[in-house]
């Protein structure tokens, strides 16, 4: 098993006949996902490796039956675009754009909670169940099937760990990309109900950063909710205060709020193994039997 | 993105928010033929904060006090930044200061007012100190700012409800620059209340989201005024990030990506090494832009050692170490350069590296073997 994308998942391209958006269209139906439709406004009528080109989101979720979308468009453009995914009522929508600015996505959170739609990223690679289906740009070759749920507000934190994991013969059931932005669409609290009610995830990988407190919002709900082991790494204990480390949402404040300690105390306390590298991620997770 | 009050002011007066008229001088000269009200303020315009204690708030009472502030001021020292601009404005000695902001509720994700009668001082004091004069309320952005929003405040507050009409248009208009301007934070503190109900702002503290810059272009020539670290702006032009990291620190981590370069700090950290600069390539550099980045790195005077680490998903390891091969061939450096790398092409890339022949180019297997060849030779085989 595994959560939000699998073989029954019928992808839209939003920005499909972009170089990025055909690119990974490629990438996605080489993985065998099913890609049903692209959208690029006055393009419709095309097709995109085979895929039909459709004006709209609302054409082509009618003509395909469509039940997800990804939005491969520039961060001005994003908004718009995942408003237009939610608006033909589609339950999962993607973003990967990086530097959306936060009241584009302040707005799209709010509204995407009042209909019912499930918002991921952006500044997010996206969402793989190995073996089954991609919604993204990961490079998959270093993704296997297995039995580990991670989601990651980093893509190279990510990558490495999931490159150590499928070495040591460590597979994952779906790795998700919550993205590196200070407001993201889907927060770990957000993920976590799923890969706890999912029968084919046994052991929850949370990697996360300084800035913000969705780390701490998951070790509320971990230590509420959640029997599986989970396994967590926060990145970023050495940076400096007051600084944005790339990542848009990754940032301690002047008064050390978001900082590192604080996140790993409440997971602690929440009874989450800590890892302090990803090398340490696929150590513990070994110690839990994986 | 801080602005100076200067630059904040000019945000409020775009968007009508009274507030006792002044003018920026960045020297004695551009005080000439100025028209102004004494007695004034002169305020010294840094892009850190602190100045009032750093003594870059004075009064002036008169044409010869005002030159006295100013080159005081001018050129001062706040933090370890250089005052290049004063604000001169009128003195206003308010009946009353009250504290009015919006700021990001990241939990929430919402705009979060902050109201307070008890203006003046920081805002974190004033909730550790008088706790129960701070009155908050998150804006469902989806439902925008509406009229009640202002009455609960006062109400909440214990305000005499003749200052709602006044009060609410200033919030309508706090609220507008928050969102059209892309603000973070938009601040009024204090917030001046004269005893008819007048509302004037009399220091302004505006951050703006930096991924909305492109909607503000005018603020893109303030970001490099502001900037004073030179490799920031190189960066910049060489589409890398380049972040200052901690001072002391004397290697400089090249990375792909936030995640995997706040890791490599940690990990540098965790044995000893300090990290005194980290540059983010990005996804899927090319060599030229590998090159041009390890020139970037080693122009700091304050890199000892250089530490690559790559995880090659777009980016491709072979294109790592031509870039790096690239550099040495035409610039050349004696210091370490430790190169880690995992993913796409590595082979290929391990072969490029050896290829170059140089005893300062190590390549690394492994996160901990480079903090290993850091820490043991510097990097030296």
């Amino acid at each position: 098993m595994s959560i939000l994308v699998d073989e029954n998942t019928r992808l839209i391209v939003q920005g499909i006949t972009g170089r990025e958006g055909a690119f990974h269209t490629e990438q996605m139906l080489a993985y065998h996902t099913r890609v049903a439709a692209g959208v690029t406004p006055g393009k419709g009528g095309r097709r995109v490796h085979g895929v039909p080109v459709f004006n709209t989101v609302r054409e082509a979720a009618e003509a395909t039956g469509a039940n997800a979308s990804i939005a491969f468009v520039p961060a001005r453009f994003t908004a718009e675009s995942v408003y237009e995914a939610m608006d033909a009522d589609l339950p999962l929508v993607l973003a990967v754009a990086e530097h959306v600015p936060v009241m584009d996505m302040m707005g799209v959170h709010h509204a995407a909670r009042k209909r019912n739609c499930r918002v991921i990223g952006p500044n997010s690679f996206g969402v793989i169940s190995p073996g089954k289906a991609k919604a993204g740009f990961m490079a998959h070759r270093i993704f296997a099937p297995g039995r580990v749920g991670i989601m990651s507000r980093s893509a190279t934190n990510c990558y490495e760990t999931v490159y150590l994991l499928t070495r040591e013969g460590i597979g994952q059931s779906t790795c998700v990309g919550n993205g590196g932005d200070a407001i993201p669409g889907s927060a770990f609290v957000d993920i976590l109900p799923l890969f706890a009610a999912d029968p084919g995830t046994e052991i929850i990988v949370i990697i996360g950063e300084i800035g913000g407190g969705e780390e701490e919002l998951a070790a509320a709900y971990i230590k509420e909710r959640v029997e599986k082991p989970v396994i967590a790494l926060v990145a970023g204990r050495n940076s400096p205060r007051g600084r944005s480390m790339g990542h848009a949402g990754a940032i301690i404040g002047a008064d050390g709020g978001g900082s590192a300690e604080r996140k790993e105390e409440a997971l602690r306390e929440a009874g989450v193994h800590i890892a302090e590298s990803a090398a340490d991620i696929v150590k513990i997770a070994k110690r839990l039997g994986a | 993105m801080d602005l100076m009050e200067y630059k904040a002011r000019e945000y409020f007066e775009a968007f009508g928010i009274p507030g006792p008229k002044g003018f920026v001088v960045g020297d004695l000269a551009e005080l000439e033929g100025k028209v102004i009200d004494y007695p004034c303020m002169v305020k010294a315009q840094a892009p850190v904060g602190g100045r009032g204690k750093a003594g870059g708030i004075r009064p002036a009472g008169d044409a010869a006090e005002l030159r006295a502030a100013c080159r005081a001021i001018l050129g001062m020292d706040i933090k370890g930044r250089k005052v290049k601009k004063a604000l001169i404005t009128a003195q206003v000695r308010p009946a009353r200061e009250w504290y009015l902001a919006i700021a990001l509720d990241r939990a929430a994700k919402t705009p979060l007012v902050i109201f307070s009668p008890a203006g003046g001082m920081e805002i974190e004091e004033a909730a550790r100190t008088q706790p129960g004069t701070i009155v908050k309320l998150n804006l469902d952005p989806v439902f925008g700012l509406r009229s009640y929003a202002a009455t609960y405040l006062l109400s909440k507050a214990g305000i005499d409800p003749k200052y709602a009409p006044q009060f609410r248009d200033l919030l309508g208009r706090l609220h507008r620059l928050f969102h059209e301007g892309d603000c973070l934070l938009a601040e009024i503190n204090p917030l001046a209340v004269a005893g008819d109900g007048t509302l004037q702002a009399l220091d302004a503290k505006v951050t703006v989201d930096d991924s909305a810059l492109y909607r503000h272009p005018e603020l893109l020539a303030f970001r490099d005024e502001v900037e004073d670290n030179p490799l920031v702006a190189e960066g910049r032009k060489a589409g890398v990030l380049f972040i200052p990291c901690d001072p002391a620190g004397t290697v400089t981590v090249i990375s792909n990506g936030s995640g995997m370069i706040m890791s490599s700090i940690d990990v540098l950290a965790k044995n000893g090494l300090a990290v005194g600069a980290a540059l983010d390539l990005g996804g899927g550099a090319t060599a030229g832009r590998v090159g041009e980045t390890v020139r970037i790195a080693l122009s700091d005077p304050g890199a000892k050692a250089v530490f690559i680490n790559i995880f090659g998903g777009i980016t491709r390891c072979d294109e790592v170490a031509a870039g790096v091969g690239d550099f040495m061939d035409r610039h050349g450096t004696g210091k370490p350069v430790v190169v880690r790398f995992e993913g796409t092409n590595k082979e290929k890339g391990v072969e490029i590296l050896n290829s170059l022949n140089r005893d300062n180019v190590v390549f690394v297997d492994g996160l901990y073997e480079g903090v290993e060849a850091l820490a043991k030779g510097r990097g030296a085989p």
